[in-house]
């Protein structure tokens, strides 16, 4: 048997660096996500209004619009792949919380 | 055999179903109580999963689905659900150069039950649920606490979720071999897991998940969402039954895994309503990293259109690719290079490998027309079947005798 590398060993060990680089990724992708948000809103231009939302609020723009179909998707897909996550939120731009 | 415990939640689930059912039509068109009851819906779901081996039986899941809700009064939502996995069919005890010759037949059954209580004002909302799971090797208790929170006239949306799961893993008590991953023996069956057998251990499985996600209505036609998850996975993620055969010499020791991984995900999406057609376009792109080396990129694009008022047509594409863990070798890898260090795994979805999934889906969904006074406020009922064909890197990949599978579902949903 020969000897583990130093990468092999370090994601045995699960690596602090590693990490620490996938919290800086995330991070970094929600702090665009959250400045986009927030130069769209010191612009007053946020995005639609309520009347202008008839096309958004139909049943077919909304993301994972049947929610049970979506987990039993999610279910089959994390059984066979070894990336989970990151799928996103059911729901629309619908206004209607 | 299965335990006490799983029997009484079962039933503990069919009696919070009935009850939701009960609940709902109670509280309907028919019922008495109008004045504080909202809205409630019920779904049925049957997903048949077929992945058919050249050499042996493959595998077979077939999943059904139960989910009810109901609002009481304005604020407050009552979630329950139950499904099943029943899982027969044949895989390797043992991932080596002869794994399929080997194979051996196998069934199990999985269940989980699962509420939530949610609050809900104008512009927020905050739901905690509970999850139990369980099977003959397997315990899972889930807690989750998710907030949906509106913005800029409703026009951003933030949602936060946080999931911890308590799971226990049935295993071989391998005691004997601490400190040397070599000597460890595999778990040949699940009897008298969780009963105090000594020679049958139960090991520990904590998961952390974070997911934040924004949603934002750009234009009249334009949403697009994105976000992330983060999740920390602590405890034994082998598969206690399985062996990996190592070197030259015949040794197949159980499989062995780091027992910590921090797993991160990216996404963003859009969806853009096409209205010459009635028609919309969506499309996502996702980036997955974790401490194990395991790299992954996934693209969708989904395409929905009415053909009639009620029938809605829907197309789906998607391309998963991954780099697989670094201490993953092939068979024949592992026969002649030896394992990685103090890991090796037979596992498909920590080696290199890419699939592609196509399908469709047909549901027919009715509204009541304006004046009509039926007991519902709104039906569907869809129809999909999807095919996944995965691209091995190596013909001795684990379960290289399976290469693609099919995914059929049928479902019916109410809302009265």
């Amino acid at each position: 048997m020969r000897s583990p590398s130093s990468s092999e060993r370090r994601a045995g060990a699960g690596s602090t660096a590693t990490a620490t680089t996938g919290w800086r990724r995330l991070l970094r992708a929600l702090a665009l996500a959250l400045a986009a948000a927030s130069v769209a809103t010191g612009c007053g231009h946020v995005g639609v209004k309520a009347h202008q939302r008839e096309l958004l609020a139909d049943r077919i723009m909304r993301f994972d619009a049947d929610p049970q179909e979506r987990a039993a998707d999610e279910h089959v897909l994390a059984n066979r792949e070894g990336a989970i996550g990151g799928t996103g939120t059911s729901g629309g731009g619908c206004g209607c919380n | 055999m299965q335990l006490r415990g799983p029997r009484a939640a079962v039933a503990v689930a069919i009696v919070i179903i009935v009850v939701g059912v009960g609940v709902g039509v109670g509280v309907g068109p028919a019922g008495g109580a109008r004045a504080w009851a909202g809205e409630t819906s019920a779904a049925q779901h049957l997903t048949v999963f077929r992945e058919p081996s050249s050499s042996n039986a493959g595998v077979t899941v077939i999943h059904p689905q139960t989910d009810v809700d109901t609002t009481l009064g304005s604020a407050v939502k009552l979630a329950a659900g139950y499904s099943v996995d029943i899982v027969s069919g044949a895989t390797p005890a043992i991932f080596g150069v002869d794994a399929v010759s080997s194979a051996t037949k196998f069934s199990d059954t999985r269940q989980q039950v699962r509420g939530s209580l949610g609050y809900t004002r104008p512009v927020a909302d905050v739901t905690v649920g509970y999850s139990y799971g369980w099977e003959h090797d397997y315990r899972s208790h889930a807690l989750t606490v998710a907030t949906r929170s509106d913005f800029a006239d409703h026009a951003l949306t933030l949602d936060l979720s946080f999931t911890h799961n308590f799971d226990r893993v049935c295993d071989r008590n391998n005691d004997a071999a601490v400190g040397n991953p070599l000597e460890r023996l595999a778990l040949v069956k699940s009897d008298h897991c969780f009963e105090g057998d000594p020679l049958i251990a139960t090991r520990h499985l904590n998961i952390d998940s974070l997911e934040p996600s924004l949603t934002w209505a750009v234009t009249p036609r334009l949403l697009v969402q994105g976000g992330g998850t983060v999740q920390i996975v602590d405890g034994f993620q082998s598969n206690p039954y399985r062996r990996v055969e190592l070197g030259s010499a015949g040794r197949t020791p159980q499989e062995s895994l780091p027992s910590l991984r921090q797993r991160y995900a990216v996404f963003g999406r859009g969806a853009y309503a096409v209205p010459g057609i009635r028609g919309s376009l969506q499309g996502m792109l996702r980036v997955y990293r974790d401490t194990w080396a395991v790299q992954a990129y996934s693209a969708e694009l989904d395409f929905h259109e009415y053909l009639t008022q009620f029938l809605i047509l829907s197309a789906l594409a998607r391309i998963h690719s991954q780099v697989g863990a670094v201490f993953y070798r092939d068979a024949r890898g592992y026969r002649l290079n030896g394992p990685v260090g103090q890991y090796w795994t037979g596992d498909r979805e920590l080696s290199t490998m890419q699939n592609t999934l196509f399908g469709g889906k047909l549901a027919y969904l009715r509204v009541p027309e304006a004046g009509a006074r039926p007991f519902f406020n709104e039906i569907e009922v869809g129809a999909k079947f999807e095919g996944l064909f995965y691209e091995l890197a190596s013909s001795m990949a684990p379960n290289a005798d399976r290469r693609r599978a099919w995914i059929g579902q049928l479902a019916i949903s109410l809302r009265f």
